[in-house]
């Protein structure tokens, strides 16, 4: 579903070169839970961004569900995130000025979809969260816990290939952050593929797969076999 | 299209869409007038005097002397004027059409005057004035020779013929065609009879803002004294040669006066209208200023509203928006802030336009200027907005991921 080959990003100014990666090749499989751990600066956020299309790497390949997008053009890429990727932000990234059903809205209306159907999914997945009741509530009457469960439901409503989660955690308290968690593995067992990047070790140790990246590269795949026998070994570079 | 969730962010932030709908209404409201004032202007400025305009000139003589008799000066002095070289016509008359200067007075079709009489203009003038002005004679004749009347006093009008001007005839006698005007009788002040025996198309009044402006009557009867009127039509191109060397000819045949205002008649028509001109340029700077100030206000809420929003755009486009689909947000949300600005400016603008017809005698503006500039703003609105959404678009999705 996901795979890099030797995937590098070199960030260049007049005067310093820095390579955020260097030669990363992951496999993610369809339904896995992988969380990716590291120290800051090490990388973990440009994988990220080059996982889910929001920036160009600087070489080798990336096939995502088959499609080489190292030739795909902004708008083509902006198209394939809308219609496989769900993205869930460390600081929720709500629009403040919309309330829950418009902002869970966003995605669906640059998928061009009808509104009746759109209503329907948005009813649905505000209900997954248990937040259906206050869909014209604004973002700032909501707790941090159910903002990100609204971020949950919006990067869920287009039925994605898989979610990418940077620090879904990182904004809330401990409480707070079992909840989202375990939310997240129930949507993982219910068979949406997750790909989390996260601080706490004591969060991945609760993935089936994780994996840690120093300097740019992967330096321990080796929990990823633990308890999912179906994925992929990873290379290291 | 994002309208709905647009409209309901904007009514979250409305102090800024509210100022600046606001701005737009005012504008619109001033715009649209000052455009119609000056419509109306360049109209006014641009009927035709009925006279050609482009080879006529015109000059005063006030003689001077004991044996001064103008009327032997004044015929020496057409007789030689049109004798020379490039000259077609020249005649003595006592006003000139767009100069500002002039008589008017009281026709009525009855010799009662207690009843109602039409203003016009009246040209006392020589038999020629008619070829002279190169008027465009519709019905009827010009004067002849034996028409004329020579008078010394101030008084009753001694002329017993008139040209008038198709608007006069017209409102003399509303319901009769133009070949059976001609031939009718009407009565000036103190009961002189006059009988109509041409019409001209178009003979203006002197004066540019006079209600009268298009009726005007000429009689063959010139006031003796010292004072006399010339104007002079040219072959086309050779009017400034001619006025260049009128003035020595005319003092050799007779030095006993002084020749004054030697001016063609354009550039009297550029003097009569120059505060209705300078009123137009000063009109089309508050316009050019006040949209421009508009624009950057617009351009300002657009820039400032997509700085404070980088990460939402980030985030929109991290969740699928293309960089045209931005572009089009912002293109709307403007569309939407500068339709609330030109509903109330069309308002603001039929009310301040029946306050200048009702207070200032100001013709009705034509219907179609409200909806014109309803849509010229739309689109002076997306213009301006062009420029920072485009730089919306080109917000990298990445941002949505970083922490500031």
């Amino acid at each position: 579903m996901l795979q890099m080959t030797d995937v590098c990003k070199v960030f260049r100014t007049e005067l310093v070169e820095t390579h955020a990666l260097k030669n990363l090749s992951l496999t993610v499989n369809e339904g896995e839970f992988v969380t990716i751990t590291g120290p800051s600066g090490c990388g973990k956020t440009t994988f990220l961004n080059i996982a889910g299309l929001l920036e160009t790497m600087t070489s080798g390949e990336y096939l995502l569900d088959g499609v080489d997008v190292s030739q795909l053009s902004d708008y083509q890429r902006a198209k394939l995130r809308n219609q496989k990727i769900g993205f869930i932000f460390q600081s929720f990234n709500l629009m403040p000025d919309l309330n829950l059903f418009d902002n869970i809205d966003v995605p669906l209306r640059y998928r061009g979809m009808k509104a009746s159907e759109r209503k329907q999914r948005i009813d649905r997945a505000l209900e997954s969260v248990g937040l259906l009741a206050r869909k014209k509530h604004l973002p700032a009457q909501l707790s941090g816990g159910q903002q990100q469960r609204v971020a949950i439901a919006r990067a869920l409503v287009g039925d994605p290939l898989f979610l990418l989660a940077d620090e879904p955690t990182g904004n809330l308290d401990s409480n707070t952050a079992k909840g989202v968690m375990e939310l997240l593995q129930e949507i993982n067992q219910a068979g949406t593929t997750i790909i989390m990047v996260t601080h706490d070790q004591e969060l991945a140790n609760q993935s089936p797969r994780n994996i840690h990246i120093l300097d740019g590269s992967i330096s321990d795949a080796g929990a990823a076999l633990r308890n999912q026998p179906t994925s992929a070994v990873d290379a290291v570079a | 299209m994002e309208i709905g969730p647009i409209l309901r962010a904007m009514t979250r932030n409305k102090l800024g869409v509210v100022l600046i709908a606001l701005q737009i209404a005012f504008t619109m409201t001033v715009m649209i007038n000052a455009i119609f004032i000056i419509n109306e202007r360049n109209r006014m400025m641009a009927r035709p005097s009925g006279a050609d305009e482009a080879n006529l000139f015109h000059f005063t003589s006030i003689g001077f002397g004991e044996d001064y008799n103008e009327r032997i000066v004044v015929a020496d002095d057409l007789a030689m004027i049109r004798q020379l070289p490039g000259v077609v016509n020249a005649s003595t008359t006592n006003a000139i059409p767009v100069s500002g200067s002039g008589s008017s007075t009281g026709v009525r079709l009855e010799f009662d005057e207690s009843q109602p009489s039409v203003g016009v203009a009246i040209y006392r003038t020589d038999d020629q004035l008619i070829n002279t002005l190169n008027l465009d004679l519709l019905a009827g004749e010009g004067f002849t020779e034996s028409d004329m009347r020579y008078r010394s006093e101030s008084g009753a009008t001694l002329a017993d013929k008139t040209v008038v001007s198709r608007a006069a005839a017209e409102n003399l006698f509303p319901d009769m065609p133009l070949n059976q005007i001609v031939g009718e009788t009407v009565f000036l002040p103190g009961g002189v009879e006059v009988q109509i025996i041409g019409i001209v198309e178009t003979l203006q009044a002197p004066w540019p803002q006079s209600s009268l402006i298009e009726r005007s009557m000429i009689v063959p009867e010139m006031f003796v004294d010292t004072f006399s009127l010339y104007v002079v039509r040219t072959e086309p191109g050779e009017r400034d040669r001619v006025m260049a060397e009128i003035e020595d000819l005319l003092l050799t045949e007779n030095s006993n006066r002084v020749l004054r205002s030697l001016r063609s008649l354009e550039d009297t028509r550029e003097e009569t209208y120059r505060i209705d001109s300078a009123m137009s340029t000063v009109l089309w700077i508050i316009i050019i200023t006040l949209v421009f100030i508009t624009c950057m206000g617009i351009v300002g809420l657009a820039v400032f509203g997509i700085n404070r929003r980088r990460k939402q755009i980030g985030t929109r486009r991290a969740l699928g928006a293309t960089r045209p689909e931005i572009l089009r947000h912002f293109m709307v949300e403007n569309l939407l802030i500068t339709s609330v600005g030109v509903l109330v400016g069309a308002a603001l603008t039929i009310g301040f336009s029946i306050v200048l017809t009702t207070n200032f005698n100001m013709p009705t503006m034509a219907w179609y200027y409200t909806p014109l500039g309803m849509l010229a703003l739309m689109l002076i609105g997306q213009i301006a907005v062009l420029g920072p959404s485009s730089g919306a678009a080109k917000i990298e999705p990445a941002i949505a991921t970083r922490s500031v």
